[in-house]
């Protein structure tokens, strides 16, 4: 069965072709609509025509380089972005941990940062009471708990997100560069969960430049390149296109 | 179209309802701590506000321009208050999306809980003000009868409003931040076209019609009457805010919905 399946993604962002700085600017762009004239703007296909499929128990790894769509493609399983064509289905609940952490609001405190997150990833309100010890401790943030949650570094952050994460119980684990702000002790004791979350045959879909953690965690990799599949298969093939790209420098548009 | 998950993990995720009960309950949690939090005096600033307008508006009309409604410091006092909840509910309401991008790019929960939730985190503390100030009513010679237990009626009916009033201007202030100034000038402008300062009948016949299908406007004078002449709102006023509840929410629903799949990528 599978527990993830993307076919036929399509996601478009608009990019404004007039550049609009000031009020005057602004006001005569409104009336141009308001007259008929449509707004114009460039369609930026940050997806195209991306189609694939993991079976349960199996990781991905998405690797490409930057701007290349392996972050929006994570929002758009996270269900924080809607694809303008196709369909993504996923079997069982996924638990996204994206970017750098939280920040619901940088004046509350840890504690209280946590217990809103966890709600928010689908723990009862009663089960997070019980477990915020255990998170804050697996975070090696027990001693912060009172602080505000703006004093923590950005690493402390993404350690507390994971934290949360993991404790959900989601099926898939969805994954955004959030290992590589954490210091090594902590990624270790990640990647033993990750050992353990495999081992319960749930699916990790990770976002990473690291292509040793790709290879030894995933089975399938998705090499993503200006938003089309440029490979998808065993990560050991799709890592190794991707470097060989990247060493003859074949559409890496920015480095020309 | 995004065929959503089912939850299979019945252990720990429990029902959508419940998911969503217990997301309200802690965002709300979480907008009520953030308003008093950093403030030595907290929720007393909430209490110290309307009392200072109170006394100022007070000595202005009652002994200044001599104006002579009975008992002017409690009938003002109720008519701020009500807008207090109006004007801090929309206000603080308008900026639920715009001032939560990670509840909007970092996690999925339904976007129009956000501002559910802060609405509601008002409601409760706008009430609380209603409670504490209602010694001072009485001190100031209202006696309450039964008539006042239809507040929090009205109450209610009030964050209906705001509710609805919210998810359309915090949408809409995703796509055009400019009404955040708008509303703060129609707030304003909002504020004399209610009866807080003066009395209704002072507005000219050919105008009064339009002027009291402000849903505002009946919610205050509701106020006054349950409490200043021991009488339930009259029809009028229970059917202008209860079809002003029932648009401003259908418009509001129709307008958020719109705009809300393309939050994420504005923000």
């Amino acid at each position: 069965m599978a527990v993830l399946e993307v076919a036929d993604v399509w996601k478009r962002f608009r990019i404004p072709h007039e550049r609009r700085a000031t009020v005057l600017d602004n006001i005569a762009s409104v009336l141009s609509v308001l007259a008929g004239r449509r707004y114009s703007f460039e369609e930026f296909w940050a997806l195209k025509q991306v189609s694939f499929k993991i079976e349960q128990g199996e990781s991905l790894g998405i690797v490409g380089p930057n701007g290349s769509g392996k972050s929006t493609l994570l929002k758009l399983i996270a269900h924080i972005m809607k694809p303008d064509k196709g369909t993504i289905r996923t079997s069982g609940s996924t638990a996204a941990v994206l970017e750098l952490g939280i920040g619901f609001h940088g004046d509350l405190t840890v504690k209280e940062n946590a217990l809103v997150y966890g709600v928010i990833m689908g723990l009862p309100r009663s089960e997070m009471r019980k477990r915020t010890d255990s998170i804050l401790d697996f975070a090696g943030l027990t001693r912060f708990q009172d602080a505000k949650l703006k004093t923590l570094s950005s690493g402390m952050a993404v350690r507390l997100a994971f934290s949360i994460a993991i404790q959900t119980e989601a099926d898939i684990f969805l994954v955004d560069e959030a290992l590589a702000v954490g210091d090594t002790r902590f990624q270790e004791k990640c990647l033993d969960k990750f050992r353990e979350f495999k081992k319960e045959r749930k699916s990790i879909v990770l976002v990473s430049h690291n292509m040793d953690l790709v290879k030894s965690f995933c089975e399938r990799t998705l090499y993503l390149l200006n938003g089309e599949t440029r490979a998808f298969g065993p990560s050991e093939e799709a890592t190794r296109r991707y470097l060989e790209d990247t060493k003859s420098s074949v559409g890496m548009s920015w480095q020309v | 179209m995004i065929v959503a998950g089912s939850c299979v993990n019945a252990r720990l995720i429990t029902s959508t309802a419940r998911h969503r009960l217990d997301i309200i309950v802690v965002l709300a949690q979480k907008d009520f701590k953030v308003r008093y939090r950093n403030s030595v005096l907290g929720f007393f600033w909430s209490l110290l506000n309307p009392l200072a307008y109170m006394v100022i508006l007070t000595l202005v009309f009652s002994f200044l321009l001599r104006v002579s409604i009975p008992n002017f410091a409690a009938w003002v006092l109720i008519g701020l208050l009500i807008w207090r909840f109006f004007s801090t509910g929309t206000g603080q309401g308008l900026t639920t999306i715009v001032g939560n991008p990670s509840l909007i790019t970092k996690v999925h929960v339904p976007r129009y809980l956000i501002v559910l939730s802060n609405n509601l985190a008002n409601f409760l503390g706008s009430s609380l003000e209603f409670l504490a100030l209602l010694p001072l009513l009485i001190l100031l010679g209202v006696s309450l009868t039964a008539c006042a237990m239809f507040l929090p009626v009205l109450l209610a009916l009030e964050f209906l409003l705001i509710f609805g009033v919210s998810l359309f201007l915090s949408s809409l202030n995703v796509k055009y931040r400019d009404f955040y100034q708008l509303w703060d000038i129609a707030l304003q402008l909002g504020f004399f076209l209610s009866p807080i300062v003066y009395d209704a009948s002072l507005i000219p016949e050919r105008f009064r019609l339009l002027y009291s299908l402000n849903p505002v406007t009946r919610l205050i004078e509701s106020a006054r009457s349950i409490f200043l002449l021991d009488r339930l709102p009259s029809a009028f006023d229970n059917t202008v805010i209860l079809s002003s509840v029932a648009i401003v929410l259908l418009i509001g629903f129709i307008i958020f919905r719109r705009i809300e799949t393309g939050f994420a990528e504005e923000l």
